[in-house]
């Protein structure tokens, strides 16, 4: 659905989006990750028609955004990383303003519905002027999915919302996931990115630095498991010699231990584990696959390519 | 008919809902007033009915000299506020967006142009004799005052708005709407005193000929300028 291709953006001297390439498909949620600076606000602005590529070209549902650029963008809801709203107008007559700009058909039908589809059906009158930051936020949530759009570019679109909010739009954005959208998210919480992308692409100053399956990019190395248990260190440890694996210590509370060991076939590595355990009179209370969090792979991805 | 949605939007919701613009248009409204308060004694002859003509001309123009600093201030707002981004986000023209922002500025000023031009007319009247300045001030010299008034808006309009395009902050842009301002008082008291010389019909509608043209080379400029891609990088 979206296809970004070799796209550069120059500003001045700095290339603040330098040769970039990848896609989102429909039904598909990707993050966009990087530092402050890296250029997701540009690439999503390019995408959505808002900014001119320097070189390259993006096509969102197979038009060139450099050939049709209103095509593209009724194609495209567009939540800005600020919301930027018209102060002095009331919500409804704000939405409907928009609704109109995209052509929807009845307009001031639709603003109702996204008001109250996003819990905002009581100060439909009131200024936007007088909303609170998180209010302001899901203004313009709902101002991108004004022409219910096939393609959502998402800058920050969680930022200043209260945590329970934060989880209805994560499922919002699921649900629109479920309806065949292709979404772009672009986020700093990579905790949110890791529950809801299904792949992520990564920014370093203007450059795609890796792109990949969330689960992809998480699982990196040998898989590690751990294993808690009441007993005896040593005795464990041999224990787990007999079953062929190489346990290290991996902490200790509430008087439980626990061992980590690595392997590549989990199935059965880990029943002989377990067995030979049990067979040592250990009582186990947890073996559990030790997963790298989104986070920690981010954060090894960084310290990579500043090498 | 996008243009008349942003147009629109502007009137219903900025301009007589902001403070400082009401505030500047109406000194621009007391003015004109003034002058004609000052004005003692209309002599009879030509050189009086010219007077008139020039008092009547002044309450349109003074109005109209708002509309510059308005355009200037709606669109660097809509900069800064970033409300221009979604706006951009719109399948709409980047012409409709010009287009829009000029209609939103001249309507309202035309229409505080045609209110102080009455307002000056029966002012005048009461001051001077209805005859005497029904005399001088016939329907066509009006309509003439205020087809200049509507040109001069949409050439110093779009002028302001091809630098409000360009430029970054707010505050450059009320310096060059000054500027323009200042330039236009300089060009309309020569073409004033011009006027007073050659007495007949013929600079006001040479003045009318010289808009037309500014006209269509600036709004063509305003449409090359103003390349939306490219609007964004400038904020
Ligand atoms: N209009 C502009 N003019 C000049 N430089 C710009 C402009 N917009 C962005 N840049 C530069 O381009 C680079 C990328 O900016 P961008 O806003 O895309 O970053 P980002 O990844 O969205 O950062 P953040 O996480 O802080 O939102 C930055 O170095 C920024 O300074
Ligand atoms: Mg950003």
């Amino acid at each position: 659905m979206i296809e970004v291709r070799d796209v550069t953006r120059q500003f001045g001297a700095l290339a603040a989006l330098s040769h970039a390439s990848f896609t989102v498909e429909p039904g598909e949620i990707v993050a966009l990750l990087g530092p402050n600076g890296a250029g997701k606000t540009t690439a999503s602005r390019i995408i959505g028609g808002i900014l001119a590529p320097s070189d390259g070209d993006v096509l969102v549902d197979g038009i060139s955004v450099r050939a049709d650029a209103n095509a593209v963008r009724a194609r495209c809801g567009f939540v800005t990383d600020q919301p930027s709203l018209y102060e002095r107008m009331p919500l409804r007559r704000y939405l409907g303003f928009f609704a109109r700009l995209y052509e929807v058909s009845d307009p001031d039908d639709r603003a109702l519905e996204l008001a109250k589809v996003l819990g905002l059906d009581d100060v439909l009158d009131t200024r936007l002027g007088a909303f609170s930051r998180g209010m302001r936020q899901k203004v313009a949530i709902a101002r991108a999915l004004v022409h219910d759009p096939p393609v959502l570019l998402l800058d920050e679109p969680a930022t200043a919302l209260d945590p329970e909010m934060a989880k209805t739009l994560r499922s919002f954005i699921v649900s629109l996931r479920a309806r065949h959208r292709a979404i772009l998210l672009t986020t700093h919480d990579l905790d949110e990115a890791q529950r809801i992308a299904d792949r992520v692409v990564v920014l370093y100053r203007g450059r795609v630095v890796r792109v990949g399956a969330t689960n992809e990019i998480r699982a990196v190395g040998q898989p590690r498991y751990t294993v808690t248990f009441a007993g005896d260190a040593a005795m464990a440890l041999s224990a787990l010699a007999k079953a062929g694996v190489r346990g290290e210590p991996a902490g200790a509370s509430d008087g439980l231990l626990a061992l980590r060991f690595a392997t590549d076939d989990p199935r059965t590595t880990n029943t002989a584990v377990l067995r030979s355990l049990l067979d040592a009179d250990i009582r186990v209370v947890t073996l559990a696959a030790e997963e790298r969090s989104l986070e920690e792979a981010y954060m090894a991805i960084l310290a990579d390519v500043r090498t | 008919m996008k243009w008349w949605l942003i147009a629109w939007r502007e009137i219903r919701w900025e301009v007589f809902l902001d403070r400082a613009s009401l505030l500047r248009m109406s000194i621009f409204i007391v003015i004109p007033m003034l002058f004609i308060f000052s004005n003692r004694r209309i002599p009879l002859g030509t050189g009086g009915d010219l007077t008139l003509v020039a008092l009547a001309a002044q309450s349109v123009f003074f109005p109209a000299l708002s509309g510059v600093a308005l355009i200037a201030a709606t669109f660097t707002a809509e900069k800064e506020n970033g409300t221009l981004v979604p706006l951009l986000a719109a399948p709409i023209r980047d012409f409709d967006i010009v287009l829009g922002k000029l209609v939103g500025m001249v309507v309202p000023v035309m229409l505080t142009c045609a209110v102080t031009l009455a307002a000056a007319y029966a002012l005048a009247s009461f001051r001077y004799g209805a005859p005497r300045v029904a005399s001088a001030l016939g329907p066509e010299v009006l309509y003439a005052i205020l087809v200049l008034a509507f040109l001069y808006l949409i050439t110093t309009g779009s002028i302001t708005m091809i630098v409000a395009a360009r430029v970054r902050s707010s505050r450059a842009a009320q310096q060059v709407a000054g500027l323009v301002i200042a330039l236009s008082v300089f060009v309309l008291g020569g073409l004033g005193f011009v006027a007073s010389q050659v007495a007949e019909g013929w600079p006001l509608v040479a003045v009318g000929a010289l808009l037309v043209l500014f006209d269509l080379v600036a709004l063509e400029i305003a449409r090359r300028v103003w390349q939306r891609g490219e609007v964004i990088a400038r904020i």
